[in-house]
């Protein structure tokens, strides 16, 4: 293809070159300086880790003493192994339930946030005020908000006469609870998504309202259209981020074992991390690491191509 | 007005030059001074700077300073043995993992430094020690010690019809007061527990020792985790669960563990009338800071009314410390770890903490003997039936597998047997892998 359109304009592909002028060269020299730090941030703290725990995934990992090579054997005890499968489970009940669940109340409340009413501003800062208190912090908050006697929700729960559950000892509990902690903390999503709607043209909207739409129909046939780029960003660093879930589930056991109760909460980078830094078992833990990067990979490339045809990209 | 500025850049310049030479000077010193910095890591550490002040100490008798990290996570244990400068004496909360960092050369074997440092092996408690030796090889020093012990709430005795001052001479007698001390509301709710086996946290250790066995051979060979003595055990503490149901008992008790260190912990609000713990709620910083008035007994944990001979049996634990197998300077290391074991400096840092001393000559010191509810824990220590953690190279993560069977068994009522056989199964040929 020789001509590519980018913005409406036509350009050259490929573009031609003249030689450069020593002025450009300079500039190139200057350039390159500029970004010489984060290349060596970038080889040494991400390509070289990379790089070992790619070797390391081959191998039985002593500290002190050369790799010893075993092949396809980390993988194949993998598959082998309860916990991991265990790990995967819960990891996909936080993608699966968690997600969508995070993206519909964060939507909604996105909507709210963008109507006229007084007092705009202080709802839009209470909301977001969450997301900026610290994991560990407001993990421990949830401990006790969720604590099945004397915290908040069973509290409330038991004014409308619902028994609550243990939210913390119970395995069927543990995830949902995680998910209810997770919610709280939405307000990064509510921002993307509040830009995105003041994106949405009030001319589109104005003209559906003369056609007759009602308030439903003007949120679902122009509005949640209008923002599908967002929902799909949104969507994407959400499963990253549930993919790689860790630091609320390592405080959330309280002064338990990792994964209480019964193996709830032993999320995948949970037990990656018991693999490698309690047991010793880097090689294996580097194994996990490759199987979970795989993984989102193809997450990632499944859900840009399924959301293709429901994603609209105005302009 | 160009002048001016250039006064001044003039002045910042040469300012800043002066500052730099006397900075380069400093530097020089501490260069020097570096040579003769020891580092100490103290995995556990509520209180670092008491722990650098108790440091100090060698630096004033030896003019070698020494630098003490306090707390660390136990995910910084691992780099600390393997980076290129891993400290002079690491202390470790537990001697779990010793044997497995021996096998991978990452510890030192103490025999030549315990010499070298004349440090006196008979000095010490043989429960604590015996958990360093692998064979003839000594691969770490136990420092600071813990025990556990039956405590009980006397006024919760009283109002419960029992005598304040007996407590359950049995394990089956405690099982009995407990039920006595339960009572829940008219919902079947609990409003207060007689007894917790696991309370903060899991003391099988000490129950299937009350059995007669344990979760490895005595040589560390075998798993035996489905033993009977195991299987015994696991049903003995199920009972404190199932007879109320689990799930009320854990409603009941969630979020007590995070009261530990406060006035509202269970055992002092009249929530629950006994439990398992270690000596360091009689001293000082527990129980006598958070609820000076509370009532209350400590004795040895009972044993099954068809073993009498069982008394007096405990389980230890507490930190080791281990000099890492890349220290610099292992003379050094060795002075400073027989420092660190002489018994004054022993009974200095566990009467401060109300932990027990590893020392015998350090436990004749008075602050451990004239409080008799510690006095109760320093008996126990030297109790022939003390003994101390089994462990191997699997420790760890037989501990976590154990864990979840656990909550399988005594929080979900499932079979002893059967879960225990399933680790068995489990288990046992990871350790013979690991043992090769």
């Amino acid at each position: 293809m020789d001509e590519l359109r980018m913005g409406g304009r036509k350009w050259n592909w490929p573009p031609k070159f003249r030689k450069w002028e020593f002025r450009e060269r300079a500039h190139f020299k200057i350039g390159m300086l500029f970004l010489l730090p984060w290349t060596i941030g970038f080889l040494i703290f991400t390509l070289y880790p990379m790089a070992a725990s790619f070797a390391y995934s081959f191998a039985t990992y002593h500290p002190k003493a050369p790799l010893e090579w075993v092949g396809f054997q980390n993988y194949a005890d993998l598959i082998k192994d309860d916990l991991f499968w265990k790990s995967l489970y819960n990891t996909l009940f936080m993608v699966v339930i968690g997600v969508p669940l995070t993206l519909l109340m964060s939507f909604f409340c996105a909507v709210l946030l963008n109507l006229k009413v007084r007092g705009q501003s202080i709802y839009r800062v209470i909301y977001f005020l969450p997301s900026i208190v610290p994991t560990v912090a407001s993990t421990i908050l949830w401990l006790w908000i969720l604590n099945p006697n004397m915290g908040i929700l069973n509290t409330v729960l038991g004014y409308i006469g619902i028994q609550g559950p243990n939210w913390m000892s119970n395995p069927v509990w543990s995830k949902p609870g995680l998910i209810l902690l997770g919610m709280w903390g939405m307000g990064g999503t509510i921002i993307i998504y509040l830009s995105g709607l003041q994106d949405v043209p009030t001319s589109l909207l104005e003209a559906a309202e003369l056609d007759g739409a009602s308030w439903w129909q003007r949120l679902w046939h122009v509005t949640v259209p209008m923002v599908s780029p967002i929902t799909l960003f949104n969507l994407i660093t959400g499963v990253i981020a549930q993919f790689q879930y860790f630091a609320q589930a390592y405080v959330f056991r309280g002064s338990h074992g990792l994964g209480y109760p019964l193996n709830s909460t032993l999320f995948y980078s949970v037990y990656l991390y018991q693999n490698g830094f309690l047991w010793l078992k880097m090689g294996y833990a580097s194994a996990m690491a490759w199987v979970l990067f795989i993984i989102i990979l193809i997450c990632t490339i499944l859900l840009l191509r399924v959301t293709e045809r429901f994603t609209y990209y105005a302009g | 007005m160009k002048n001016t500025l250039f006064k001044l850049l003039a002045l910042f310049a040469m300012a800043s030059m002066l500052l730099t030479a006397c900075g380069g000077a400093t530097a020089t010193e501490q260069a020097q001074a570096e040579q003769t910095v020891l580092r100490v890591w103290i995995q556990w550490g509520d209180n670092p700077q008491q722990i650098q002040t108790l440091f100090d100490k060698y630096t004033a008798e030896t003019g070698i300073k020494v630098e003490v990290t306090a707390p660390l996570e136990e995910d910084k244990i691992l780099p600390s043995l393997t980076g290129s400068e891993p400290p002079d004496v690491l202390v470790l909360s537990g001697g779990d993992l010793v044997k497995s960092y021996y096998k991978e050369n990452l510890v030192t074997e103490l025999s030549d430094i315990i010499k070298a440092g004349g440090i006196d092996l008979n000095d010490f408690f043989p429960a604590p020690l015996d958990q360093c030796k692998m064979g003839e090889k000594i691969l770490c020093l136990p420092w600071g010690t813990d025990m556990y012990a039956l405590f009980w709430n006397k006024d919760m005795f009283e109002a419960a019809g029992l005598d304040p001052e007996t407590p359950p001479a049995t394990m089956e007698e405690l099982a009995e007061f407990a039920d006595k001390l339960t009572k829940t509301d008219a919902d079947g709710n609990l409003t207060q527990v007689g007894f917790l086996p696991d309370q903060g946290w899991g003391h099988d250790d000490l129950y299937v020792r009350m059995f007669g066995g344990f979760w490895y051979t005595d040589d560390g060979q075998h798993v035996t985790i489905n033993s009977q003595a195991m299987i015994d055990s696991l049903a003995w503490q199920q009972q404190f669960y199932t007879k109320y149901g689990a799930d009320k008992v854990l409603a009941f008790s969630s979020g007590w563990a995070d009261a530990y260190m406060s006035a509202d912990y269970p055992f002092y609000t009249g929530k629950m009338a006994m439990y398992v713990d270690g000596e360091w709620m009689t001293g000082p910083n527990f129980i006598s800071a958070f609820k000076p008035e509370a009532s209350y007994g400590v004795a040895p944990f009972p044993p099954p009314a068809d073993h009498p001979e069982r008394a007096n049996t405990a389980v230890v634990q507490g930190t080791v410390a281990v000099i890492p197998a890349g220290a610099k300077d292992k003379d050094a290391s060795a002075k400073l770890l027989a420092w660190m074991m002489s018994p004054a400096i022993v009974a200095e840092e566990f009467c401060f903490n109300a932990n027990l001393p590893t020392s015998k000559k350090a436990a004749e010191d008075k602050c451990f003997t004239e409080n008799p509810k510690f006095k109760v824990f320093t008996d126990l220590m030297a109790s022939p039936n003390a003994s101390y953690i089994i462990t191997t190279p699997i420790s760890l993560e037989l501990n976590d597998a154990f864990g979840t069977a656990y909550e399988r068994v005594v929080h979900n009522g499932e079979d002893p047997k059967t879960v225990m056989d399933e680790l068995q199964a489990e288990f046992e040929p990871k350790l013979q892998e690991a043992l090769k």
